[in-house]
């Protein structure tokens, strides 16, 4: 009976206590960040759609451009020490990110900028400047991958 | 590039004396800056556009080590070894400054260097081969005037001196000739099929080889599993699910011009660098052709 009430005790204490534990993990942090990278290929693949003439939502884009805009805010966040590809195979995070984090910040501070200049493009509603300025954003967004996310294996 | 084809057009008319009275200084003035080359000809325009539409950027500038423009060296890792590509700017000691038309063609096309030496074929003129006689003379036209850079090669770094067996190996894989338009076709699918097969040479990465190195032709464009720098190149013909069926004409050509995916991501790796350097700089009508092309192609599995 004394084991059955320890073992009572130590399953809800585990139970209580495991998901404090799992707080942070660097396997959440990579699957948090994959979550928040894809927010932001969402909203660009929604521009895209108005780029492109497929859709007529010219005035969604700015919605759009603030979404980056919030989402790019949070990049440096997600990637702290220990969450690359040398230590977990879920991630395409290069350690260059930690070894060159001056110009790891330079590049996601690039997505600022390039997304706070579309929110302002997208007010005035010219779905060919739109498309100009996403250009950019999509340089800013490669000038990220190209050197600090390894290629699709 | 288009405000400077229209005043290539000015030029061109000024020149041939249709302009009369005060336009005859204005063409003076068009002239003698032709001259010093201040403007560049038509045929210059054209062939930067050539240079860009055939990808020759890329591999011939070592953009990760700031290298000067077409001048060369940077490395190209595959199965056979790793490959220098060379100057291509007209200095004359180290890059191809005293090359006539004809020896460019050759190169392109046949894969003969002047000295008739066969080129390894990471140099794609298994795919140039299908080049116009205007589209190699423009861009003869254009590198010529380009600002030559003196810069040596790198030799390739090879397991064996594959050289002397270069000519069994053309004789097995190479099929020389120029492009020849599907009269069964459109102008827009023939346009788009000799930017995909001739220029673009987009089935040297996007299909697998066989042992030698041959292109597997029965699975042109059908991606690859172990792409020229190890890694997995996807099938770009119109299967729905393998390759890119599920794409429309335009997020082929939009993807063509900012390396977005219909999902949102961005292309990274050597397609980013084709891309940067190459289609992102192509007219629409020509991304839209490649797309129509593309689109048109057998579907097929795999890699």
């Amino acid at each position: 009976m004394k084991k059955v009430t320890l073992a009572l005790a130590a399953s809800l204490l585990a139970g209580v206590v495991s998901p404090v534990f799992a707080v942070d993990e660097p396997e959440n942090i990579i699957k948090y960040r994959k979550a928040v990278m894809s927010a932001i290929g969402g909203h660009t693949g929604a521009i895209a759609g108005v780029v492109k003439g497929e859709v007529g939502f010219v005035a969604h884009v700015e919605a759009h451009a603030r979404g980056i805009n919030e989402m790019s805010k949070l990049i440096t966040q997600l990637f702290p020490a220990g969450t690359g590809s040398d230590a977990f195979k879920d991630t395409r995070a290069l350690p260059a990110i930690w070894t060159d984090k001056a110009k790891f910040d330079a590049a996601a501070q690039a997505l600022q900028d390039t997304s706070a200049k579309l929110i302002e493009v997208a007010q005035g509603g010219d779905v060919g400047a739109i498309g100009g300025q996403l250009q950019n954003v999509g340089k800013a967004c490669g000038g990220c991958h190209k050197p600090f996310r390894a290629e699709k294996k | 590039m288009h405000s400077l084809a229209v005043l290539a057009v000015a030029l061109g008319l000024a020149a041939s004396g249709t302009v009369i009275g005060p336009g005859r200084a204005v063409a003076q003035t068009f002239d003698r800056l032709a001259a010093e080359a201040v403007i560049p000809s038509k045929a210059e325009i054209r062939g930067g556009y050539v240079l860009r539409a055939a990808g020759c950027v890329p591999c011939h500038t070592d953009h990760k080590n700031k290298g000067p423009p077409l001048a060369g060296g940077r490395a190209l890792p595959t199965h056979f070894g790793t490959f220098y590509p060379p100057n291509i700017t007209p200095d004359t000691e180290t890059g191809i400054g005293d090359w006539s038309i004809e020896d460019l063609a050759r190169a392109l096309r046949e894969g003969l260097a002047p000295d008739g030496s066969h080129y390894y074929p990471a140099f794609p003129y298994t795919s140039y081969t299908g080049m116009s006689d205007q589209d190699v003379g423009d861009l003869w036209t254009y590198l010529m005037a380009q600002p030559p850079v003196a810069r040596a090669k790198i030799p390739h770094e090879l397991p064996f001196r594959f050289r002397p067996v270069l000519g069994i190996w053309k004789s097995l894989f190479f099929e020389p000739g120029r492009f020849v338009d599907d009269p069964a076709k459109d102008e827009i699918w023939n346009r788009g099929a000799y930017l995909v097969n001739a220029l673009g040479h987009c089935r040297e990465c996007h299909t697998s080889r066989n042992i030698l190195g041959g292109v597997d032709n029965s699975r042109r464009l059908a991606g690859t599993a172990r792409g020229p720098q190890g890694k997995k190149v996807p099938n770009i013909t119109s299967h729905p699910k393998d390759g890119i069926g599920g794409w429309s004409e335009s997020d082929i050509a939009f993807f063509l011009k900012t390396g977005f995916y219909p999902d949102g991501d961005v292309a990274g790796g050597a397609m980013a660098e084709v891309i940067d350097d190459g289609t992102s700089q192509l007219s629409d009508a020509d991304r839209a052709a490649i797309a129509a092309y593309l689109r048109d192609l057998r579907p097929l599995s795999g890699p």
